[in-house]
């Protein structure tokens, strides 16, 4: 029983981390139609610059965050003003082929700068863990689950109740009314994917303490964070969290129950079942 | 006037023609960026220094004449299709002489197949699987000791430890190599009398090894043994201490003898058990880099990096070729092949002979991570230092 208990409370855990990292793709999906391919790249931008600010100047991962997410903030505002801005309205397959460009040129540039020697941000805290009920529950992963469950909220809390928010979700809506009432559609949309990369930026910070950092990991958490969304629908932020959560404990239970080298199977398979049987999310809203 | 000029130019075209050096060219695949660039890079610098430094001594002498050696690496972005493609253009639109491998037996068995088409004998240091050599291939040979043995001297130790471990888990990814060691090991430990409590097969580039750990934690194994790749060894060690696992023994195939694998993992690699078939001793004599210590130091002066057995097996590979082709006194690739077949010389990375599978057979010598540095073990000779074991649980580490 208690086997079964930490392997669900495993599965929380790792769906947490899970959500984190979709979350940002979520956003910028959601409101901008944009599927960002290179999402995965702004993670790994985001762990080198934790294990920089880490190496460096001693800065503890944590409270290096706001310096992470500030620092890819900017990066995607800038890509999104500048470059991403001359093909927003073009049909969706341009969008996706310059944001896998970006991902290509972000990858390469990284191994040419970085190495393709792997990276750990090991603070003396990495493999803190405490027991609650007979469970052992690693303290990093705890913190990076509260941090997605902080960032969600705030996310919610900046397209529901600020004026910015308001602005973001009237271009989502209607662009044209939108305009009509003032917004300028180049700095919101240039905000909103500036935000999506903070996002990522956090991600990659706590993934960079979690697990190992190298030039290549981005792929994958893309995948990852692209099947979280569909699973947990694109409306509303807490669809990443229920999707995030949905997975992780999926795979735990699969690496328990089936065997581990079936985890990828089954989350992929969610993903098609999800998008037969309710193709607007676990949370999204059938229209 | 121009006449004159253009006369001048063609003459000494020609002049230089006849003083340029008949070279023999060896071709390769390798992982250069990618996901396994952080081993690739070992073969082309392995590669790259063994080329130069037999030029400076003399070159290669092919019945009478001295022949330079030259390099064609091409970068297969850790894509084994890419991989493929890249042999077949050296070996038809480059017309390479002969064949050097890439790193990785899932790369090793893919390319090994373009060599056995066009018969050019390719020998690769990078590939331990027996999947390569048991498919009665003539062209393929390789410089690392066969997989399913990998474990071998690790259990051999074990059995004589005190108290013996009795249960033990293993876990594996699925590749070509880990899954060929872990059949080995499996065979082994069910002969030695061993209780197998886990025997699981995970994904490849799994960076979450939680559930696997827990499960681990609740059966309580004595002894755990990984087959796996660098990052995976890496995520499995911190995840361990952070889900406060510590079994008595844990041995890996892969990370443990690597410099940057200890830096990244600081104190937490200590007491970590795992194995490599060579060590840069003085003891390795060799005919072009004096031993393997003057040849790991003057590597890491020039590439500003220590070398481990990947970066010798690689040199071992060249030099293989170039006993070969002087044995054989031509460069015609089936009589190449034969020489290779009868190779048997000492190298600083000990020595080289092929099996009929056309594998090497060089022991692994089990090390230990102690006080943050790579102590031997256990060899073919028995115990050449006292191990920790069992290892201190995490909160009771120095």
């Amino acid at each position: 029983m208690s086997l079964f208990l930490q392997i669900i409370a495993n599965g929380i855990l790792l769906g947490g981390l899970y959500a984190l990292m979709a979350l940002g793709l979520a956003l910028v999906w959601g409101v901008l139609n944009i599927v960002n391919l290179a999402h995965g790249a702004f993670i790994m931008l985001g762990a080198y610059v934790a294990f920089y600010l880490f190496t460096l100047l001693h800065l503890d991962p944590f409270a290096a965050l706001p310096l992470c997410m500030a620092s890819l903030f900017v990066f995607g505002y800038c890509l999104q003003r500048y470059v991403l801005n001359l093909i927003v309205r073009a049909p969706m397959f341009n969008t996706l082929l310059i944001t896998f460009g970006f991902d290509v040129v972000l990858t390469y540039l990284a191994q040419i700068t970085f190495s393709a020697d792997f990276r750990v941000v090991n603070p003396s805290y990495a493999g803190a863990n405490f027991t609650l009920f007979g469970v052992t529950l690693p303290l990093v992963r705890v913190l990076a689950f509260a941090m997605a469950l902080a960032l969600t909220l705030a996310v919610w809390l900046i397209l529901a109740r600020t004026p910015v928010g308001r602005a973001v979700r009237a271009c989502a809506q209607n662009l044209l009314a939108a305009r009509l009432y003032g917004v300028d559609p180049r700095t919101v949309y240039g905000l909103t994917f500036g935000l999506g990369a903070a996002l990522a930026g956090a991600a990659g910070d706590l993934y960079a303490v979690v697990s190992q950092i190298n030039p290549y990991i981005g792929d994958p958490l893309t995948a990852k964070s692209f099947a979280i969304s569909i699973i947990g629908g694109l409306e509303n932020p807490l669809g990443v969290v229920v999707g995030g959560l949905f997975l992780g404990i999926l795979e735990s239970l699969t690496s328990l129950y089936v065997g581990s080298t079936y985890t990828d199977v089954v989350s992929f398979g969610v993903l098609v079942l999800v998008l037969i049987a309710r193709p607007q999310g676990l949370l999204g809203k059938t229209t | 006037m121009k006449r004159l000029l253009f006369c001048a130019v063609a003459a000494l075209a020609l002049l230089d023609f006849a003083y340029a050096e008949p070279t023999i060219t060896l071709g390769a695949s390798v992982q250069m960026t990618g996901r396994l660039a952080n081993t690739g890079r070992y073969y082309r610098d392995g590669y790259e220094f063994a080329v130069q430094t037999i030029n400076d001594r003399g070159g290669v002498k092919v019945g009478g004449e001295r022949y330079q050696l030259a390099l064609k690496i091409l970068d297969n972005q850790s894509d084994v299709n890419l991989s493929v493609r890249q042999y077949t253009q050296l070996l038809t639109q480059d017309k390479v002489n002969f064949l050097l491998g890439p790193f990785a037996s899932d790369f090793a068995l893919a390319d090994s197949s373009a060599a056995e088409k066009y018969e050019v004998p390719m020998i690769e240091g990078g590939g331990a699987s027996d999947q390569i050599f048991s498919r009665g291939y003539k062209f393929i040979f390789g410089t690392l000791p066969v997989a399913s043995k990998y474990f071998e001297s690790t259990v051999q130790a074990m059995s004589k430890l005190e108290p013996a471990p009795k249960a033990v888990a293993l876990l594996y990814a699925d590749d070509a190599f880990d899954v060929a060691v872990a059949k080995g090991t499996r065979e082994r430990m069910q002969a030695d009398g061993f209780r197998i409590t886990q025997d699981e097969r995970y994904s490849s580039n799994a960076s979450d090894f939680s559930s696997l750990i827990s499960q681990m934690k609740a059966a309580g194994p004595d002894a755990v043994l990984v087959a796996g790749h660098e990052t995976e060894v890496l995520n499995f060690i911190r995840q361990a201490k952070s889900l406060n696992f510590s079994p008595k023994l844990y041995s890996f195939t892969v990370g443990v003898p690597t410099a940057d694998f200890r830096n990244a993992l600081g104190h937490d690699a200590n007491f970590a058990f795992g194995m490599t078939s060579w060590l840069p001793s003085a003891s390795l004599k060799d005919d072009y880099f004096t031993n393997a210590q003057e040849f790991a130091q003057s590597y890491q002066k020039k590439f500003g990096y220590e070398p481990d057995y990947h970066a010798a097996s690689a040199v071992a590979d060249v030099e293989a070729f170039v006993k070969a082709i002087e044995a054989a006194g031509t460069l015609d690739p089936k009589k190449v092949r034969d020489a290779i077949a009868k190779v048997d010389f000492e190298s600083l990375y000990g020595r080289v002979q092929f099996n009929a599978e056309g594998q090497i057979n060089l022991p692994q010598v089990v090390v230990q991570v102690l006080n943050d540095g790579v102590v031997p073990i256990y060899g073919q000779k028995g115990f050449q230092n006292k191990p920790v074991y069992p290892m201190p649980p995490w909160e009771k580490r120095p």
